[in-house]
């Protein structure tokens, strides 16, 4: 059986857009995937790399790597996950006040975390669409004078509020957002849920975080 | 021996019951962690009377230790008890049904025992088959039993029930504890005792760090080994859908 003309091009037509239309969606996810590898790839190489410069004295070190950090990280959302349960009844001026405690305290220990890795180089491997907003990027950090096998760092972007931010990272498997809450919330359940003891407490491990460990 | 062995599946089967009998209350997902500790305060005492027992006691012999074996020593005993404990490696992988991981612990051992003279050299991982854990906790986890309450004990640290349980029946399966010898009760002594300065000396800075930036000491040391235990039954393979959302 022969196809008239007409019916053969739509026939045809149907086909190139079948044919098209997986690319057509896949190509906004892949593109945003390659954006938070990217993302991971450049910046965590420039804070390693300000970690490892010896030229910098301890207080330039400190606040370049806390610029960079501030400006990757979104310290808001994280601190507000941590909070658990107690986001809903903590007082709204608390909450704020505990973003602030907290962003000091991300940058305190999120630069003895990576203090220790100077030494190791890390590369991106892949990574994994959770969500078409939220992406967790696989890396591997390995140290080059040693046999044993690289561990695994994972960094979770997401990218809904138009530019990459990270919210989190995971070592060996361990998130540090999830380790970060079951600390507070239990902090938290045994203060009476009073937000306010909790932001005393970061306000001074963060000082001290900040200080030379014995 | 018959009777420290009687002893230690004594205790096995009843952190087996525990861990049964704790089946029904122990979700296991991120979301849970938080959770499923009924023994919190008994749990925080244990916690500092095994910080007591290592400020006074393991620090110190680690010190000693430190002071007196060079890193290649310390790397060689390292390496010695990892080759030890392959068999039960092995064991444990094969009741995983996890066949190829099972392969290479072959590989382990018979590489390292000889080429690695018994076991103090590692020319396995050199050559591209890099050492995993695996004990009979996992077995159990991989099996479908679930954790149960959480429980730090004395001398050891965080554990469960199945984990607990796990420890007992890895020192059955352990094949130098079925070799009858006069003085095994000083070999098992000598290892555990080099076994816990191996590993003290390995994670010291580590804990150290997580003492002086935690906010709740005890309920970081929770979730880190429950999520730690949760990536080690998966072998390191990923459960991104349990993460939870921002």
């Amino acid at each position: 059986m022969r196809l008239s003309m007409p019916l053969m091009r739509r026939a045809l037509l149907v086909l190139a857009i079948l044919a098209v239309a997986p690319l057509l969606t896949a190509k906004p996810a892949a593109a945003a995937q390659n954006v938070a590898e990217s993302f991971v790839d450049e910046n965590i190489h420039r804070g390693l790399d300000i970690l490892r410069d010896k030229k910098l004295s301890t207080v330039q070190r400190r606040d370049q790597f806390e610029t960079l950090l501030l400006g990757l990280v979104d310290v808001r959302r994280i601190a507000v996950f941590t909070l658990g349960q107690y986001r809903r009844t903590a007082p709204p001026e608390d909450v704020e006040a505990f973003v602030g405690a907290f962003r000091n305290y991300a940058a305190a220990a999120y630069q003895s975390y990576f203090a220790k890795y100077t030494n190791q180089t890390l590369k991106v491997t892949g990574s994994t669409e959770v969500k078409p907003t939220d992406f967790i990027v696989q890396t591997q950090l390995s140290d080059p004078n040693s046999s044993q096998p690289p561990a695994e760092v994972d960094f979770r972007v997401r990218t809904d509020t138009g530019k990459p931010v990270l919210v989190d990272v995971a070592y060996q498997g361990i998130w540090l957002s999830l380790e970060e809450r079951d600390q507070f919330v239990s902090f938290l359940g045994q203060n009476n849920g009073n937000v306010r003891t909790l932001i005393a407490h970061l306000s001074e491990l963060a000082v001290n975080l900040g200080k030379p460990s014995n | 021996m018959g009777r420290f062995k009687a002893l230690v599946l004594a205790v096995g089967g009843l952190a087996l019951c525990a861990g049964l009998a704790g089946c029904a209350t122990a979700p296991s997902s991120p979301g849970a962690l938080t959770i499923n500790d009924p023994y919190e305060q008994t749990n925080r005492d244990t916690l500092k009377l095994n910080g007591k027992i290592d400020k006074y006691f393991v620090v110190p012999t680690v010190a000693v230790y430190f002071v007196l074996v060079p890193e290649g020593g310390r790397r060689g005993v390292h390496n010695f008890l990892g080759n030890l404990s392959l068999p039960t490696i092995f064991v444990n992988d094969m009741l995983q049904g996890e066949v190829s991981r099972a392969g290479k612990s072959i590989w382990r051992l018979a590489l390292n025992s000889t080429l690695g003279l018994g076991g103090f050299f590692d020319p396995a991982s050199k050559i591209g088959i890099p050492g995993h854990g695996e004990d009979f906790g996992q077995t159990l986890a991989v099996w479908g039993v679930k954790e149960g309450p959480y429980l730090v004990l004395p001398f050891i640290g965080p554990s469960n029930p199945r984990d607990a349980a796990g420890l007992a029946v890895d020192a059955f399966i352990d094949p130098t504890n079925q070799i009858a010898f006069k003085q095994h009760i000083w070999w098992s002594a000598g290892r555990e005792y080099f076994t816990l300065l191996d590993l003290k000396g390995q994670t010291y800075q580590t804990i150290q760090g997580i003492q002086r930036s935690s906010v709740d000491y005890y309920s970081s040391l929770r979730s880190l080994y429950r999520q730690l235990r949760n990536d080690q039954i998966r072998n390191g393979r990923k459960q991104n859908e349990d993460l939870p959302d921002f």
